[in-house]
């Protein structure tokens, strides 16, 4: 093999701020790498894992190939397989895991929703989002043993709904959502991804003269904040979702392009400032959403 | 006319508790506005949600923000009345109220027949003479601008434009010779 051509992935799928050191290194993998070394990973979560999933994606897109993935540790290799990782040919590896060594998919295990694509039609959109939220209704007790609280399942199908309607309407690409509970130390969190790879937020409001910014991660301030919309008089639904994190006082993150936005309502006290931003990020297509509770 | 959603669900063979995404409320107010051909003006639309425990904002902005525009500018207005809402609808709808009158400085609300979170039947954001208003008039049926300035501590001259709001906003009724009832 040739080495050049593998890069050693670092040890960042921890959480959204980590990642961005992967996505720093991105344009060496689309342009340099053939092959991905995963030795170093000792944890991956959902958004880290998406979003290599979209790495994987615009690789393909940009390269006609898929990317390989080696030495993967075992626990790793469970995981990705348990959330169909590998279901959706984005990437090759010729390490395969016995089948006794798989993760089993009991009702116990059902604490995940397992990586689902969000088609970019309209109709063909709706109806997974449909099938989203009935095995999410199905599976909520577990994913939200540790915060189950009053109207917190319906605050999830709203979320669910928003962020999955806003691929196919703004990001002319199809998307994925993933869901999952887990702990870390003594916190114990439930995470909500939903992330494309498609236009961005800025571009999709490129002809909406009414919006004016001055940065993408002011765009996504306004987006959250207020009810705009790059299709129509008026958009909720960001909004919304925004509305509820705050509610269920969790993390909001949302990147674009170049940019996030971060809401930490969780660290909320009298007159703390909630939302951070930062532009001048490496670019990575798309927009991801990550929600999260933790307890 | 009473529009039960859990049974235009049925129609459209989708299953409830959650009516969601922009599709379906589009499909949803085409249905009802052409059920609603055989209302009368200044009617009440009750919109019945039982068993429906989630609505998205985008399924409001497509059905429930229609039909309260339309409510205002149709050739015969008529009013709107919400039953049986889970409290996450309620939730819902509000913050879909709040962040469009935030926006606009323009005030968006509706009667409901069971009481909100907000322990008035209505979900909205209503100023407090605004909400006496209502609740003296759901309490008393019927009464003119006089009784309610009475029982306000107000004239009616005082009372007069707030009045006059929740009519255009189509929050309470008037008859020709200014009773006000409500909804």
């Amino acid at each position: 093999m040739d080495r050049s051509t593998v890069i050693l992935l670092p040890d960042k799928f921890r959480d959204p701020n980590y990642f961005e050191e992967i996505i720093d290194i991105k344009d060496d993998v689309l342009t340099g790498a053939r092959t991905l070394d995963l030795s170093k990973i000792a944890f991956i979560e959902p958004y880290s894992m998406i979003s290599l999933l979209l790495l994987g994606k615009l690789y393909l897109k940009n390269r006609g190939d898929r990317l390989k993935l080696i030495n993967i540790p075992i626990p790793i290799h469970q995981y990705l397989d348990r959330m169909d990782f590998f279901g959706n040919g984005l990437f090759v590896t010729d390490e395969m895991l016995s089948e006794k060594m798989l993760y089993k998919r009991s009702a116990f295990s059902k604490s995940v929703i397992e990586i689902t694509e969000i088609p970019n039609k309209e109709r063909e959109s709706i109806k997974v989002i449909r099938e989203i939220i009935a095995l999410f209704r199905k599976r909520s007790s577990n994913i939200l043993k540790y915060r189950m609280t009053d109207n917190i399942i319906e605050y999830f199908v709203t979320v669910i709904s928003e962020l999955c309607q806003n691929i196919y309407e703004h990001s002319l690409d199809s998307g994925f959502l993933a869901m999952q509970t887990y702990s870390m130390g003594k916190e114990n969190i439930v995470r909500l991804v939903i992330s494309d790879s498609g236009i961005g937020i800025r571009k999709s409001f490129e002809n909406t003269a009414s919006v004016s910014y001055d940065s993408t991660a002011d765009l996504i301030e306004k987006a959250i904040t207020m009810p705009i919309s790059s299709k129509r008089e008026f958009g909720y639904g960001l909004c919304q979702v925004n509305s509820i994190v705050k509610m269920l006082n969790g993390i909001l993150f949302i990147r674009s392009e170049d940019a996030y936005v971060t809401t930490l309502y969780h660290k909320k006290t009298q007159g703390s400032a909630v939302m951070f931003s930062k532009n001048e990020l490496s670019r990575f297509s798309g927009t991801q959403v990550s929600i999260t509770l933790s307890s | 006319m009473i529009i039960n959603l859990t049974k235009i669900s049925a129609e459209m063979k989708i299953t409830v508790p959650d009516l969601i995404t922009r599709q379906m409320g589009r499909a949803f107010f085409e249905r009802i506005q052409d059920k609603m051909k055989a209302m009368h003006e200044d009617e009440t639309l009750l919109l019945d949600f039982e068993k429906v425990s989630v609505v998205d904002s985008s399924f409001i902005d497509e059905l429930i923000i229609k039909l309260i525009r339309l409510s205002k500018i149709s050739p015969s207005p008529f009013f709107i009345k919400l039953k049986n809402i889970s409290e996450a609808v309620e939730i819902n709808i509000d913050l879909v109220f709040d962040s469009y009158s935030s926006y606009n400085k323009d005030k968006m609300a509706v009667i409901t027949e069971g009481i909100c979170r907000n322990h008035a039947y209505f979900i909205g954001h209503l100023d407090e003479k605004e909400r006496d208003i209502l609740d003296y008039l759901r309490i008393n049926k019927t009464a003119t601008a006089d009784e309610i300035g009475k029982f306000m501590g107000t004239s009616a001259r005082e009372l007069h434009r707030a009045l006059e709001e929740l009519y255009s906003m189509r929050l309470i009724r008037k008859s020709i010779q200014s009773q006000y009832f409500p909804v």
